[in-house]
């Protein structure tokens, strides 16, 4: 079936409650949302249950000065009110309202592993689209040379600047510093960072969303694939990044972001770090890794259109639960495609519905 | 729209080699011919003849508003009022005052089917297609060529502007406007496509009340009015109903022939092709008018005939020729002391080299007379991916 047409899913028929607006007097807490008269489109003007109600930038919250502002809401102080600044629930945490946008760019926090691409190229530093607000930016001098060297960058480096990244190229870092106005400083000077290849790249909304990849305490994990009949022992290297910046692809022992952190320290970096650390060369790669790496990047796609959390359990489970999916259907044509409904099916199967 | 996304050459080099397996790899698991789903749904907006909006799952999401308005045709100097070239019948151009003589005149003439048949006759002028793509300006080259593309589809037949006709002196004139809603996250053709075919299939046009060359007038019920595209069943001449045209964007990598691509597929395509198709019914209905071969027309093989018609076939350029290519390790000089002597100059190399495994070039050339037949035949095919598109969207309930 080369293309499924659905029906529309029917809307949530918002409360509408302009007669209980009257009726109902909100003595205590929330008050209720009320704009002067000109908007009148059928918005709903006061709802049921706040948790699941979703409000939107210049929403007025409540008039009652009790409340405190928190994230995601300013005030006014004539008349005093509290306005929702961003599209989301609102949350309630004692008497600190605070609104959750439903998506928000990512905000960048030191120590964050990020994955990013190359936009610009400028004299001593790139550009890296990181998916947040600013774009961040990775100084030559904080990337490791090839051979692990130790020196000065020279102007030489400068000039060749496009041998080590050039644009649209892609790299794994992590955030070393942010300026004032949120935009983050990078560094790859680790064995676990440094340019991508061997695989394939997908976004996903990061952290601020409901769905999405979430910090956790390992970013970057090895998925065995031995389980869908994989032959010659081949691995997955999966780098979730904070900013929902994905990267999935084969496994070589002892490079990578998932490599054990065993390897030698700082000092004895030019023994380890590769020559080809900045080579755009894909190794040849076994077919059924190939495979996997797609049924991989189909779990996580499935995971965020369910609107669940992608972190290494999830992604490990998700992809155990695919392939005994795959089996119990024979191998077909398909077995790949995990969208609509197999996708609803696999989430549903993760979080046991 | 060349959609340039920026992939880095290994990406690319990996997306390529997974798409020229056979069958290929794609990066969502889809396979060759399979399309994203989509969630279809018509007449919403109240204010339109019909309007209709697509929606992928990954948030791309189209909607489409056909709008009528009569209006009054404007007679060539070179053709007489009913539409023929000016012959020995009459001198100087036609004024649109003497109506009544007219009249009768042409009730004589309507028995003669072939003297009707050239009389409802429209001009590509009666249609009027807009295309707004979020982020690009009305008349950039992509935009204008988007819509060329669908009104070239949707007139190729001439079919169609005939259903327009009121009578000699006026006409509907449809605008049809096509709104990308989110930003063009593919290249968004077969969607504006999809979603035109459904808003056309759910237009209704007022029903005329007024006879011949009057003024029109119309019934102010609508639930009378007709549908421009006859339903089945519903009083037409024929008991098939022609469609709409669909364009479909294929595109090939090596030998694999892949439907509805995503961004990232088009940007290692070898080449991209755009293919119109219609329902092949214009032939039925001529045959049935003329009342022979009623029988052979409809369905050769019990099934009542869809037979499609290849309506235009336009080569996209694919995003993929102006990406930039890998070096490979060997001339790499950052990657010193693997291959030869490292080269100062890398991007001086670069043009030199040959094709390396694992190393992205950009296609070049044009594309192969033999990939191009079986694109199209693969579009075609009876029971193929056309069938099964058309198929879907009748599906879709016209509200």
């Amino acid at each position: 079936m080369p293309i499924t047409i659905l029906p529309p899913s029917v809307a949530q028929e918002p409360t509408r409650s302009l007669y209980q607006d009257g009726s109902q007097s909100d003595s205590d807490s929330d008050g209720g949302v009320d704009l002067d008269g000109d908007v009148s489109m059928g918005r709903p003007t006061k709802r049921a249950r706040r948790d699941e109600a979703i409000v939107t930038p210049g929403e007025v919250i409540t008039e009652d000065p009790q409340w405190m502002r928190g994230h995601g809401t300013y005030t006014i102080p004539e008349p005093p009110q509290i306005i929702s600044s961003v599209a989301g629930t609102l949350s309630k945490t004692n008497k600190l309202l605070s609104v959750r946008p439903l998506r928000a760019r990512y905000t960048p926090e030191i120590g964050d592993l990020v994955v990013g691409r190359i936009v610009e190229v400028q004299a001593r530093r790139w550009r890296v689209d990181v998916g947040a607000a600013l774009l961040a930016q990775l100084p030559l001098s904080a990337i490791n040379l090839p051979g692990g060297i130790q020196r000065r960058r020279t102007e030489t480096d400068e000039l060749q600047i496009r041998t080590f990244f050039s644009e649209g190229e892609l790299l794994v870092a992590e955030v070393q510093q942010l300026y004032n106005d949120g935009a983050a400083v990078l560094h790859t000077r680790s064995l676990k960072y440094g340019k991508l290849r061997n695989g394939v790249f997908m976004a996903v909304t990061g952290t601020g969303g409901g769905g999405g990849v979430v910090r956790a305490r390992r970013q970057a994990f090895t998925l065995d694939i031995s389980s869908s009949g994989a032959e010659g022992g081949e691995k997955i290297d999966v780098i979730l990044g904070v900013n929902g910046y994905i990267w999935i692809s084969k496994h070589i022992e002892g490079e990578g972001a998932a490599a054990e952190s065993s390897g030698p320290g700082i000092t004895r970096i030019e023994e380890s770090v590769g020559l080809n650390v900045y080579s755009s060369q894909n190794d040849s790669i076994p077919l059924d890794t190939m495979r996997e790496i797609a049924r991989t990047r189909g779990v996580i796609t499935a995971l965020v259109e369910n609107g669940l959390r992608v972190d290494e359990e999830m992604v490990t489970k998700g992809y155990q639960e695919a392939v005994e999916m795959a089996r119990g259907e024979g191998e077909g044509d398909d077995s790949l495609w995990l969208g609509g409904e197999k996708g609803k099916r696999l989430a549903d199967a993760l979080v046991g519905r | 729209m060349a959609t340039t996304t920026l992939l880095s050459p290994a990406e690319l080099a990996y997306l390529h080699s997974t798409l020229s397996l056979t069958p290929p790899i794609r990066p969502d698991g889809r396979t060759a011919t399979q399309f994203r789903p989509l969630t279809a749904e018509t007449g919403i907006l109240p204010g339109t003849n019909g309007s209709a909006r697509i929606c992928f799952a990954d948030g791309t999401e189209a909607i489409v508003g056909v709008k009528a308005e009569v209006e009054k045709t404007r007679l060539s100097p070179y053709q007489d009022r009913n539409g023929r070239r000016q012959g020995s019948r009459r001198k100087g151009p036609a004024k649109s005052k003497q109506g009544k003589p007219e009249d009768s005149e042409d009730s004589g003439e309507e028995e003669d089917g072939e003297l009707q048949d050239a009389e409802v006759k429209g001009s590509n002028d009666w249609v009027e297609i807009s295309v707004e793509i979020p982020g690009y300006r009305d008349d950039d080259s992509s935009t204008v060529f988007l819509g060329t593309m669908l009104s070239e589809a949707l007139l190729a037949d001439g079919d169609f502007t005939r259903r327009l006709w009121i009578n000699r002196r006026f006409h509907w004139k449809l605008y049809i406007d096509i709104i990308l809603i989110s930003p063009p996250l593919s290249y968004p053709l077969p969607l504006l496509s999809l979603t035109s075919h459904l808003a056309l299939l759910s237009t209704r046009l007022p029903k005329l009340r007024s006879e011949a060359d009057e003024d029109p007038m119309f019934d102010d019920d609508w639930a009378a009015s007709t549908f421009i595209y006859p339903q089945t069943g519903e009083g037409s001449k024929t008991s098939a109903t022609t469609r709409p045209p669909i364009t479909l964007l294929v595109m090939a990598v090596g030998d694999n022939i892949i439907f509805d691509p995503s961004k990232e597929e088009l940007a290692v395509a070898d080449s991209a092709l755009a293919v119109s198709v219609g329902e092949g019914q214009a032939l039925q209905e001529k045959a049935a008018e003329e009342g022979t071969m009623e029988v052979d027309a409809s369905g050769v093989d019990g099934k009542p005939g869809r037979a499609l018609r290849l309506l235009s076939v336009r080569t996209i350029d694919p995003p993929s020729r102006l990406t930039p290519p890998g070096v490979p390790n060997s001339v790499n000089a950052s990657a010193w002391g693997q291959g030869g002597a490292a080269s100062k100059n890398p991007d001086a190399r670069q043009a030199e080299t040959g094709d390396v495994a694992g190393v992205w070039k950009a296609p070049r050339g044009g594309m192969k007379p033999a990939v191009l037949g079986a694109m199209v035949a693969k579009v075609l095919e009876k029971g193929g991916v056309a069938d099964e598109v058309l198929d879907g969207l009748q599906g879709v309930e016209l509200a």
